[in-house]
């Protein structure tokens, strides 16, 4: 960190700063800008003062440049952030190709205008999650339609599986929501799951700020129920959905446990035609197990309902229970609380892409490449390599 | 004689062979049947179906006794002219020159139930076939045709009820008896759940529909087929032989059950129910399927117990294929179509129609329609071919292969019938995924040059020829059938309309027969459309749910230089866009052949891009929605009926309008080579008709981009 960003950040002014370094304030103007080089003892007096974070390279290194935005970016980004603010699905789909992109540009960009955005509480952001086939998309086709008629505008964010052979993807959503995709209250978003580090489920939970910008108010997001995906979008949204076949056990169902224990509300979909019945003696059941498991996060037995998208049953039950969740959640305050620690969560999370990210960049440097031939043939241990490489990222 | 010893041949063989292994000469075919290079009597001394007598069941070699031997198959050419007008025209042509029973298209507004005036098809009127709003439409059609005498094939089965109740209505007003009208409807809706997508209900109205109309021509008219059983439109999505043979068998199942169900008598109609196959170009399978087929329904239908040795004969129309038929060298064609149309008399059709050569371009000019015609007449009438009944039975190969045909099929359909019959395995979406994952193999041979095209993807020609094609005028004969609605809606009686729309609603609701209530709403001057509605009101209209399959082409797809071009094109793209190059592939307006669309989804999924599928029936609006949402870089348009003169530019102009005019837009589909500058013109980037080598078309792609 720059010397005069740390001093900003602390809100240390520069006479005091120099009195404990025992400098005239006017020496450390210079340093500050520049004409002058400290010398050694005052670097790591500095180096100390500021817990390490302004480093003699501070000195030596010229400014991250592209981090900048100069005016004229300033005010493209004030008339996107509008655009978005007005609603605009153009911009919105630009911005989140900004925020799945894997160019650094594209990154910084998008950081720029996120900071712009005054954000909300009065969306609903709900997780929902399944196995392939339970029917998901026909349940947000139906719900999310329902919602549309009572004035809401309802987006749908999900993730589909790359390929691992090819990284190409189908994005198939929209087959399965028909009339929400043509529906002007309604913006549905697919993105692949490879894509930037990690995995673009990642940034979904800034693709759910953009929508909020945009005016949208109920925020689907779609997961696929059998991987790890099902923690990190919970860590994005008010409350977790878990779709179940009209059948008996976890294990027929195919879904990990772990992921039924996660849910706010369970609901058991296709409860139609001759699944009925069988739809009713799995919600019983799973009323039953939830008995003995925990409560749910509003202090009763996590709700057990079921549901037709054929029928258009059930939809409004899902609904009540959902708008009692929530309040019970905002008068609390576990509402606002979640969402304040889900953004230190994501935050963390962004640190760790940023990091993994700077990791995977390091095996294309030249002393790496070294570093890995020597290993190879067993010039250099394992263990020192990891000692060099670890001390150059401690020093970066 | 001398006794034959197989080991001689072995022996003589790995002579000639020298090198080469004996097993290379073995030939697996794309259903995974061996295919051996000699047959001897050793193949057919145990067989899995019975050869038999012709005209006698099981029916093996044929339904008919005498077969061609006294009376050629009937030459039934598909057709239909964006206007009743025109189509009345070419019908009268073609019955002036050998033509002896007719076969109408419908323009795909009439498929799925609209009338011409709908909003929603702009781009459809009197594309791929004939408008027919009212019973007055039906009555042109038919202008100075009596149908007391004439045959008429309806490929309907959207809008069946309505379509056939102004069939009946018309042929009324013709002052034919009701008893005397002859043909087939298609009302074969099992198949658009699977394939063909020209679906209006849910598939539980649809299959009472179904059963109503088996009701009603059973009691009403004897003369008429109530069903035809199509694998047709299943082979032309990619199934292969074995596939649309089992997946035939098992709908004409669901069907006998269905009409069971609602109290007949198996002999009151199974002698009535026809079939309908494609004929491509595996010539010998072809035939083995077409007998292997009469084998197996007689086994099917005597499960039921029938009286009449009638019900167990399967009678069957057939065509030659249309994807077979090519855009380069389109006059391969012909040739094309002349072998198929020998493998259909060969496997004993009752009515064949044979494609124009230019079908991959656009529809049949009078002249490629005249050719088409010839092929037949000149099989029927100069190759001496009908003179002797299924001459090809007893032959060791033939029959062997009919045999593995048998059993092969009999598979599938125990996998049909383990999850509980068709209906069950279409909403698992079973049949349809097979056909896919075939489709994919294919198309992945194909362009690994594995299986050969001529003129396609091996002897190219050098030079382009052009070929004169029809083309129509889609907004005129919009224009005029909506000006005709209009007329109607002022002179007819509206009072008695509604009413008869109320009554349609309420047997819908009931247990009546609604075609019967149809036809007198026909006669009444009720539309296509506002039949359609009244039951709408009470059924919905169905919402199709599709899973695009994957990895099916990236697996069968030899990887070459094309493949390894493709590669670097898109890690270029990764490095300088920081995402996959992102492709929505939409089909806008009625047309639900989405075979190409899917293929191109899955086989470009699998060369690395993201790609985005839109739902069936899109409008350009919606379809502009989706691409901005998503920030595509490119909608591909999948179009096979002549769709894309209007529809393309109300998509660009979408995307004009929404200031999202980067998003490149290409073509793909049946597109005659003069409208592509037209199109060029309008914006579009690219255009690539059928046949197109995909891992070339991704790299054009790339390009662009």
């Amino acid at each position: 960190m720059k010397l005069q960003d740390y001093l900003r950040f602390r809100r240390i002014k520069n006479k005091t700063f120099a009195k404990l370094l025992n400098i005239s304030p006017v020496s450390l103007s210079r340093y500050i800008s520049g004409e002058r080089f400290p010398e050694k003892k005052i670097l790591i007096k500095i180096h100390n003062l500021s817990e390490g974070l302004v480093s003699p390279n501070d000195f030596c290194l010229q400014d991250d440049k592209n981090y900048d935005v100069n005016e004229s970016q300033k005010i493209e980004l004030k008339k996107f952030h509008q655009h978005i603010l007005s609603g605009s699905r153009k911009h919105l789909g630009k911005v989140i190709t900004l925020i799945e992109s894997s160019r650094e540009k594209d990154q910084i960009t998008s950081e720029k205008l996120l900071e712009l955005f005054k954000g909300n509480d009065k969306s609903i952001r709900i997780g929902i999650t399944g196995v392939p086939g339970v029917g998901k998309s026909t349940f947000i086709e139906s719900f999310g339609m329902k919602l549309i008629r009572k004035g809401f505008k309802v987006a749908v964010l999900a993730v589909d599986p790359s390929s691992r052979f090819s990284g190409g993807s189908i994005l198939g959503d929209k087959t399965r929501m028909e009339k929400l995709s043509v529906n002007k209250n309604a913006f549905i978003r697919p993105s692949p799951s490879s894509g930037h580090l990690g995995g673009v489920a990642k940034r979904t939970s800034e693709s759910i700020l953009c929508l909020e910008e945009a005016g949208f108010n109920i925020i689907f997001v779609e997961t696929m129920g059998v991987g790890q995906a099902e923690t990190e979008v919970y860590d994005m949204v008010d409350i977790f959905l878990v779709l179940l076949l009209p059948a008996g056990g976890d294990e027929l169902q195919g879904i990990k446990k772990g992921i039924i224990e996660m849910a706010d509300l369970i609901i058991v979909n296709k409860a139609d035609g001759e699944l009925k019945k069988s739809a009713e003696i799995t919600q019983r059941e799973y009323k039953n197990a939830s008995h003995i498991t925990n409560k749910s996060r509003i202090n009763e037995d996590i709700g057990v309902m079921i549901c037709s998208s054929l029928n258009q049953s059930g939809f409004e039950n899902v609904w009540k229970y959902i708008l009692k969740f929530i309040d019970i959640r905002k008068k609390n305050n576990a509402f606002i609380n979640e969402r304040n620690l889900q953004k230190i969560n994501r935050m963390w999370g962004l640190v760790d892409l940023k990091v993994k990210g700077f990791v995977k960049n390091l095996s294309s440097r030249k002393f790496v490449q070294e570093l890995l031939k020597n290993v190879k043939i067993n010039n250099l241990s394992m263990y020192r390599a990891v000692k060099m490489i670890s001390n150059y990222i401690i020093k970066k | 004689m001398s006794k034959i010893n197989i080991k001689d041949w072995i022996n003589s063989a790995e002579k000639e062979l020298k090198e080469k292994k004996l097993e290379e000469l073995f030939w697996e075919t794309p259903e995974g049947i061996k295919v051996k290079p000699l047959y001897t009597e050793d193949d057919i001394k145990q067989l899995n179906h019975e050869i038999g007598l012709p005209g006698l069941p099981p029916y093996t070699r044929g339904p008919r006794a005498t077969m061609y031997a006294n009376r050629p198959w009937t030459i039934r050419q598909y057709a239909g002219f964006s206007t009743a007008e025109e189509s009345n025209k070419f019908y009268k042509e073609g019955l002036k020159n050998g033509v002896m029973g007719l076969s109408v298209a419908f323009d795909l507004a009439t498929h799925r139930g609209y009338d011409s005036d709908h909003q929603r098809v702009v781009a459809d009127v009197g594309n791929a076939g004939v408008a027919i709003d009212s019973v007055e439409d039906m009555n042109k059609l038919f202008d100075g045709i009596p149908l007391e005498k004439m045959s008429v094939s309806m490929t309907m089965n959207g809008a069946v009820i309505p379509v056939l109740a102004c069939f009946i209505a018309s042929g009324l007003n013709q002052g034919c008896p009701i008893e005397k009208l002859t043909g087939t409807i298609q009302n074969d809706i099992l198949k658009e759940f699977m394939v063909r997508n020209t679906f209006i209900f849910p598939p539980e109205p649809s299959m009472r529909i179904v059963a109503d109309i088996i009701e009603f021509t059973s009691k009403k008219m004897p003369k008429f087929n109530s069903i035809s059983i199509s694998g047709y439109h299943m082979q032309e999505a990619g199934a292969n032989q074995v596939q649309e043979l089992a997946y035939t068998l098992a709908d004409g199942k669901e069907y006998l059950e269905a009409a069971l169900k609602r109290g007949l008598d198996i002999d009151d109609f199974a002698p009535r129910l026809s079939f309908f196959w494609s004929i491509g170009m595996n010539f010998f399978m072809e035939i083995a399927k077409m007998r292997a087929a009469r084998f197996m329904w007689s086994e099917i239908v005597k499960k039921f117990n029938p009286k009449n040795s009638r019900s167990l004969a399967l009678r069957t129309h057939c065509q030659t294929s249309g994807v077979s038929l090519m855009e380069q060298d389109a006059y391969n064609n012909i040739v094309r179509t002349t072998v198929e149309a020998m493998a259909a008399v060969l496997g004993g059709t009752q009515s064949l129609h044979t494609n124009s050569f230019d079908e991959a371009l656009a529809l049949p000019t009078t002249f490629s329609a005249r050719i088409a015609r010839n092929t037949q007449l000149i099989l029927s009438e100069e190759t001496g071919i009908t003179n002797v009944i299924d001459p090809l039975a007893g032959s060791y190969y033939l029959e062997s292969l009919t045999s593995s045909m048998v059993v092969e099929a009999n598979k599938l359909i125990s996998e049909i019938d383990d999850v509980g019959g068709m209906v069950k395995a279409i909403e698992m979406g079973i049949p349809k995924m097979r056909i896919e994952e075939s489709s994919a193999k294919r198309q992945a041979k194909v362009d690994s040059e594995e299986q050969i095209i001529v003129g396609v993807n091996k002897y190219k020609p050098t030079q382009k020829q052009d070929i004169n094609i029809l083309s129509i005028d889609n907004d005129k004969v919009r224009k005029k059938q909506i000006s005709a609605l209009n007329e109607l809606k002022k002179s007819r009686d509206n009072k008695i309309v509604d009413e008869y729309i109320e009554k349609i609603s309420e047997v819908a609701r009931g247990n009546g027969n609604l075609l019967e209530i149809c036809v007198e709403a026909a006669k009444n001057f009720c539309t296509v459309g506002e039949m359609t509605g009244a039951m709408e009101k009470v059924f919905g209209r169905h919402t199709l749910s599709s899973k695009t399959i994957s990895g099916v082409y990236g697996k069968n797809v030899k990887s070459n230089e094309k493949i390894s071009s493709v590669n670097t094109h898109i890690q270029n793209f990764i490095d300088r866009k920081g995402r996959r190059p992102r492709m929505l592939v939409v089909k806008m307006g009625q047309d639900g052949h989405d075979r190409g669309a899917k293929l191109i989804a899955t086989a470009f999924a699998d060369l690395g891009f993201d790609i985005d599928v839109g739902p069936l029936f899109q409008t350009p609006d919606e379809a502009a929605k989706q691409a901005i949402e998503n920030d595509v870089h490119i909608i591909g348009v999948s179009t096979l009926a002549a769709g894309h003169k209007t529809l393309v530019p109300l998509l660009i102009k979408a995307l004009k309008n929404n200031d999202a005019d980067g998003i490149k837009v290409i073509c793909g589909g049946v597109i005659p080579p003069q409208d592509y500058s037209d199109l060029y013109k309008l914006g579009v980037s690219k255009v690539f008709g059928p046949g197109t080598n995909i891992p070339e078309a991704a790299i054009e792609i790339m390009d662009i981009l």
